[in-house]
């Protein structure tokens, strides 16, 4: 049962402020939209800008929303004030059934326009492929599929608590993931203990690492320069230190990088959970439970922590 | 007082009740008034907020400066867990099974639970697995450190190998809350269809009872699939069996299934019960009905439905298959329309209504404010490509505490503030609880709006220490978050002041409508007792001239006679 | 501080409240939930059992099937024997009533020694991969509210000698009653999902 006030002559000040509210409201959201793009590392992939442009779209719809809804808290909160010693009731309005029908049907519509969209993008991003279970024992490098569309790779990935190991298909081992620009790379991301998380923030990717599977995982970098890459699922003690970086190199230079590469003599790669390990066994082993780390990978280049990075 | 001035039922009461020389009593013992259980719930989720909130000063004290040189990162992680642990557990569900008991059987006319005994039984579960959960600081090896998730094999690594460790510890503890859980649900649920007043159809229920309702299905549904995850995560760890391990064969990925089926919903059991408080109060201080009261209680089972099919979001970048991740992302970002109806139902209450802007009013308006913000980036993490890559970041942990701190404890406090002269029986200190919203509000922002930032510029979640261009939006955070600390200090003030010698309330001081208002300050143990009112109206008529019950100035006159 | 006068004026109807049939609500609906657990091991075996690389361990080829399906139809036999103490006792004969409740909880205890007598000769244990695992966790969970049950039983019959016990009703025999059925349905999509299903 809805009552609405009784009907009165259209309210021409009313209307204006309304479209003028709706018009300013409109203005910010396409600042907050554009602004959103700063908010982010640089875009080093081919997933950066569908993911940044998806982003703004829903800042900017996000924004007219809140300022939107907000601004008719702030305006009730102004002018719709009680006096100290006022207790009279409001405007009895119990409700407006076509408008409760509208605010219903236009955000079915807007989520549903937004997800159809963002299935699109996951569609063209196309970066995952499978992911194959194997049993105790099973020898994984018989279980790689690589990806038909990639142009480098397979490049095996295996996560420990707590170091990273990347093994390119002529045998090289590295600490750090070096990648040639604009060619799409297949990553096989496998954990020899729990789980672990590939995440790069500058390509605005992430894929878990699932121990007793190979999921295979591509994408294309779009940008020279070193960025992150670090461990987003929590995996013990050491996790925050767990992180590596991104080469991204010209053509020519990734070639280089992995024929001088070969020729270097195996040494203990990056291992960054051990020095902390040590120095807690030093103090006394004091504090909870951990396992202790994983050996460090036998790698030809160990990287270089020193070197800042870009993102 | 000599014992004839008593009323003779006092005196032959069983246990102490109000007006009883040591009535205190009550609270410290097997009482089965489902009044004297919600003051207990309450009473100990806040001494647990404030245990859960010692442990985040000490979180937040570590992420001030970028390396992890406070605690051990292995102690880090057994404090960010039992944080969680603690708040969810200890504080929220408590909580709000707290309110249940004090509103349900009060605002539907009915004297008490449909299972009194059975009321008590979940409440005093309740310190038991706090013992439990508390004493897993003790355990060999420390507390479960693998987040509140306790995803498996991190779980279950056990590094010490003892069969009674932190992680055997927490399952067990949350077991039993589990078990609690369903205890009061079973309760709440056959109460709300059984027991309503006369003349109260379900479309003259107050909103709170809607939520409630819909939130207790949700527990029934939802959590025994948690318990099922949980004992074959405990066969795993204590007796040797492999379903997620999978060097025998197990799923990793199974366990987040099993976790997140229930877990997902819980966080609408947890903000249902706040939708409804919300819902409640605007009326009351905007001097206007609910607008929209049908679309608003039926949009709460809308929740309930859609709450149990979107799961797999928390998964999106796990071991999950593409088909599943355009699935959920669909379902998920459907719950946006019926949230979307109340909160546009309240934005239409406040609209043209005749605010006072009193302490519970400021949190209400606070935690819809902040509410609307959550729900945007709610939907940004709904989105895969987004959500892949903020996952698992401080834009995540944004999000959550958004809803469960800027919302559900906002709403939450809102609760505690109007109803604590109907309960208590006395009005508490306007002047402080301004200051406890103020700086709780500000304190809140500060805490948790930067940490958008740090999640969209790439800050993984649970680290003990972090790369140095993060370390802004970590002070900011850090500041706010000690700010909270200190916001909690004109509450505590408030609260034991406030009933030890607070002024005495009247029944209905805020001159709502409603069958709890129509009792005295506080009801009798068996509220209405034989003489329950008869519905007439829909409940929220403020402004439309009709009383809510049949002789409602009978009850009106009985209320404050007391 | 509240006390209500007990001679005040009453000028209108009291309302009032039904007090009484909250158990059997309460009862479906707790039945309800403990269903899903049941449920949500279900879901665990069969995703276990369509993805795991190695489902049976070593050695073992599959169950046997004649021995259970015997304790099955044992067991869903007992729910039918359940329902007609339950028609005794709803006229009053109480001698029947008991005589056929113990003949149910008898046939409920020979399929709890069923299990017993499968499992000890069974070759893989709880340890024995998920498939070990999932076997004991749902046959032994399912045992367990079998064994439960009965106890449950064994107390109605207790109570059955009570003077007066049903004077306000048979709630309580009816709702263990339909524990019992509720058991005897888990089985029977426990039985198709593990022997059946194989």
């Amino acid at each position: 049962m809805t009552t609405t006030a009784p009907k009165k002559s259209p309210n021409i000040v009313a209307i204006v402020i309304v479209t003028v509210a709706v018009a300013i409201n409109l203005v910010i959201a396409k600042l907050m939209a554009t602004w959103s793009y700063s908010w982010f590392p640089p875009q080093a992939s081919t997933a950066s800008s569908y993911v940044d442009d998806l982003f703004a779209l829903e800042t900017g719809i996000g924004s007219f929303i809140f300022f939107g809804c907000t601004g008719v808290m702030g305006w009730v909160m102004l002018f719709n004030r009680a006096g100290k010693y006022d207790e009279s009731d409001g405007a009895p309005i119990e409700g407006n059934t076509k408008l409760e029908i509208t605010w219903t049907v236009i955000p079915l519509l807007l989520v549903f326009a937004i997800a159809f969209y963002s299935m699109k993008v996951n569609d063209t991003l196309n970066a995952l492929g499978p992911k194959q279970k194997y049993a105790v024992g099973a020898d994984t490098r018989e279980l790689i599929k690589a990806d038909p569309m990639a142009q480098v790779g397979p490049v095996q990935v295996i996560a420990r608590q707590w170091s990273w190991e990347f093994i390119y298909p002529n045998g090289v081992r590295s600490s750090e993931l070096h990648l040639p620009i604009d060619q799409r790379v297949n990553l096989q991301l496998q954990s020899e203990d729990v789980i672990h998380s590939l995440y790069v923030p500058a390509f605005r990717l992430k894929q878990d690492i699932i121990p007793g599977s190979i999921i295979s995982y591509s994408l294309t970098p779009t940008k020279e320069g070193r960025f992150r890459l670090r461990d987003a699922m929590f995996s013990g003690a050491y996790m925050s230190v767990n992180q590596s970086n991104v080469i991204v190199e010209s053509d020519e230079a990734f070639s280089n990088w992995l024929t001088r590469t070969a020729q270097r003599a195996l040494q203990p790669g990056l291992d960054p959970g051990r020095a902390l390990y040590d120095r807690r066994i030093a103090r006394g082993d004091k504090g909870w439970a951990t396992v202790p780390p994983a050996p460090p990978p036998m790698v030809n280049d160990p990287g270089d922590p020193s070197i800042p990075h870009d993102a | 007082m000599t014992t004839t001035d008593y009323d003779p039922r006092i005196l032959k009461a069983p246990h102490p009740v109000p007006g009883a020389p040591d009535n205190w009593k009550r609270f410290f013992s097997f009482n089965t008034d489902a009044k004297v259980i919600g003051i207990q719930y309450i009473a100990t989720s806040l001494f647990f907020l404030l245990v859960g909130g010692l442990l985040a000063m000490i979180v937040r004290g570590e992420l001030i400066t970028p390396p992890a040189d406070l605690v051990d990162p292995s102690v880090y992680n057994g404090l960010y867990t039992m944080h969680g642990t603690v708040m969810l557990f200890l504080f929220l569900f408590p909580i709000l099974n707290g309110f249940n008991n004090l509103l349900i059987p009060t605002m539907i006319g009915a004297p008490d639970m449909a299972f009194p005994k059975l009321n008590a039984i979940a409440f005093w579960l309740v310190p038991v697995f706090a013992v439990v959960l508390m004493g897993s600081f003790f355990a060999p090896g420390g507390p479960a450190s693998s987040g509140w998730w306790s995803y498996p094999p991190m779980s279950l690594q056990n590094p010490l190998n003892h069969f009674i460790n932190g992680q055997f510890l927490w399952i067990l503890a949350v077991a039993l809350s589990g078990i609690s859980s369903i205890m009061g649900a079973v309760n709440f649920v056959t109460t709300i269809i059984r027991m309503r007043a006369p003349g109260m159809g379900f479309f003259k229920m107050p909103v709170f009872v809607w939520t409630a309702w819909a939130a207790q299905t949700i527990q029934l549904v939802g959590l025994p699939a948690l318990t099922g995850g949980a004992v074959m995560l405990l066969f795993d760890l204590s007796f040797g069996t492999t379903f997620f391990r999978p060097e025998g064969g197990g799923d990793p990925v199974l366990f987040q299934h099993f976790f997140w089926f229930y877990s997902h919903p819980a966080v609408y059991v947890l903000v249902l019960p706040v939708f409804g408080i919300f819902s409640e109060l605007f009326p009351v201080y905007a001097r206007k009905p609910l607008f929209g009261y049908r679309f608003v209680a039926i949009a709460s089972f809308g929740i309930t439905f859609l709450s149990l099919i979107v799961w797999v979001h928390h998964m999106f970048y796990s071991g999950t298959p593409m088909w599943m991740r355009n699935l959920f992302m669909a379902t998920t970002m459907l719950i946006a329309v019926p949230t979307g109806v109340k909160v546009f139902a309240w934005l239409g209450t406040l609209w043209r209504g005749n605010l006072r802007l009193n302490t519970p009013m400021l949190f209400c308006l606070g935690g819809l404010f902040n509410f609307i913000f959550a729900g945007i980036t709610g939907v940004m993490l709904a989105t895969v490509p987004i959500d892949v890559h903020v996952g698992n970041t401080y834009f995540v942990v944004a999000h959550f505490h958004y809803v469960i701190f800027n919302t559900i404890g906002f709403g939450v406090f809102a609760g505690i503030y109007h109803w604590f002269p109907k309960f208590t029986g006395r009005m508490y200190y306007e002047g402080l609880g301004k200051i406890h919203f103020v700086l709780t509000f500000i304190g809140a922002t500060l805490n948790w709006l930067p940490m958008h930032w740090a999640g969209l510029y790439g800050m993984p979640r649970r680290v003990a220490s972090y790369d140095p261009e993060f370390a802004i939006w970590n002070v900011i955070a850090s500041i706010g978050a000690f700010m909270l600390g200190v916001a909690s200090i004109p509450f505590i003030l408030n609260m034991v002041s406030s009933w030890a010698r607070g002024p005495k309330a009247p029944a209905n001081p805020w001159r709502a409508i409603g069958l709890e208002w129509l009792l005295p300050s506080p009801p009798p143990a068996q509220n209405f007792e034989d003489d329950i009112p008869t519905v007439i109206s829909e409940p929220y008529g403020y402004g439309l001239g009709q009383p809510l019950v049949k002789d409602e100035e009978f009850y009106v006159r009985r209320s404050q006679e007391a | 501080m509240t006390s209500v006068n007990p001679n005040i004026q009453l000028n209108h109807t009291p309302g009032h409240v039904k007090h009484d049939g909250h158990n059997m609500t309460g009862f479906v609906i707790f039945l309800c939930s403990e269903s899903v657990i049941f449920l949500a091991f279900f879901a665990g075996y069969a995703v276990l059992k369509l993805t795991a690389p190695q489902w049976l361990p070593d050695g073992v080829e599959g169950l046997e099937v004649r021995m259970p399906l015997i304790n099955t139809v044992v067991l869903v036999s007992s729910s039918f024997v359940a329902y007609f103490a339950e028609r005794y006792l709803h006229h009053r004969n109480l001698w029947g009533f008991r005589a056929v409740w113990f003949l149910t909880m008898a046939m409920g205890s020979y399929f709890v020694y069923g299990q017993y007598l499968e499992w000890s000769e069974l070759t893989f244990s709880l340890r024995s991969g998920v498939f070990g695992g999932m076997f004991y966790l749902l046959t032994g969970f399912h045992g367990l509210h079998v064994i439960t049950g009965i106890l449950l039983m064994g107390l109605m019959l207790a109570r059955s000698f009570r003077p007066g016990n049903y004077d306000r009703g048979e709630m309580g025999v009816a709702s263990v009653s339909l524990f019992w059925h509720f058991v005897d349905v888990i089985w029977i999509i426990l039985f198709l999902l593990i022997y059946v299903w194989q």
